[in-house]
């Protein structure tokens, strides 16, 4: 709503929080996609749709990374579709492999909303939203 | 592995994290102190690098090489980039990327030990 815009917390996209939560993204990036690198390199014949799956999530992290870290709206805009999809694809394959465990025969990032990684691919994501809800931009500044 | 080691990079990785944690909570941004202390994290984190290559030199690596050695050459790159990112966010928030980093080295290192044993 039309709130002043010195009532707005001084949060700015880019930066504080956000900068964490990029770090965090990007070293999660890093280390998923090294993993599903290396499982599509050696035995991507094994489980194919998961392995790509994880390549998948990977890649989404990384660009909500670069969302989080840089200002402006189109970078915000990036950040909120990337979390979203994240958020979504996380409960959605959770799910799925939680009641169908043959649909996925090997581990993706995103498996029982991610166990495999601490249950951060779940956190991460409503952390990122909550962030960028928190520090959205103005709409006439 | 060498255990004492291992037992030596959680503590030290550990008590970086509580101290720009504690700065976190303190509003501060990082300061000398903390740079320091992940200097320290880092300098334990080669000597395992080196001891690490030169057991896998010597014959004496696990089995699934690729994957320990792209461990511990991540592992080391934690600490640099936490400081670097961290420093040049001069509120709070810098102490919290310089704790997060911290944090990330146990796990690493756990890990590092679970591939080792096979």
């Amino acid at each position: 709503m039309a709130e002043p815009s010195v009532a707005r917390a001084p949060w700015r996209a880019g930066s504080g929080p956000g900068r964490v939560l990029a770090v965090v993204y990007a070293f999660f990036a890093l280390a998923a996609g090294a993993r599903a690198g290396w499982q599509i390199a050696t035995r991507f014949e094994e489980a194919p749709t998961a392995y790509a799956l994880s390549a998948l999530a990977a890649a989404i992290y990384l660009v909500a990374a670069i969302g989080l870290a840089r200002p402006g709206t189109g970078s915000y805009t990036l950040a909120m579709v990337c979390c979203t999809i994240e958020l979504v694809g996380v409960l959605a394959v959770g799910t799925v492999s939680v009641l169908l465990p043959e649909a996925f025969p090997r581990a993706t990032v995103w498996s029982d909303y991610g166990i495999g990684y601490g249950f951060v691919p779940l956190v991460l994501p409503v952390l990122g939203l909550l962030w960028l809800w928190r520090a959205r931009p103005l709409r006439h500044a | 592995m060498v255990d004492g080691l291992v037992i030596a990079i959680t503590i030290a990785a550990l008590l970086a994290a509580a101290f720009s944690a504690l700065m976190a909570v303190l509003d501060r941004p990082p300061q000398l102190g903390q740079l320091i202390s992940l200097g320290v994290v880092e300098a334990l984190l080669v000597v395992q690098l080196v001891v690490a290559l030169s057991r896998i030199f010597t014959g004496d690596g696990p089995q699934d090489l690729a994957t320990f050695v792209g461990y511990l050459l991540t592992v080391v790159l934690i600490p640099p980039l936490a400081a670097l990112l961290g420093w040049f966010e001069r509120t709070r928030w810098g102490s919290t990327i310089m704790a997060v980093g911290c944090l990330v080295v146990p796990v690493l290192v756990v890990r590092l030990q679970q591939v080792w044993h096979g």
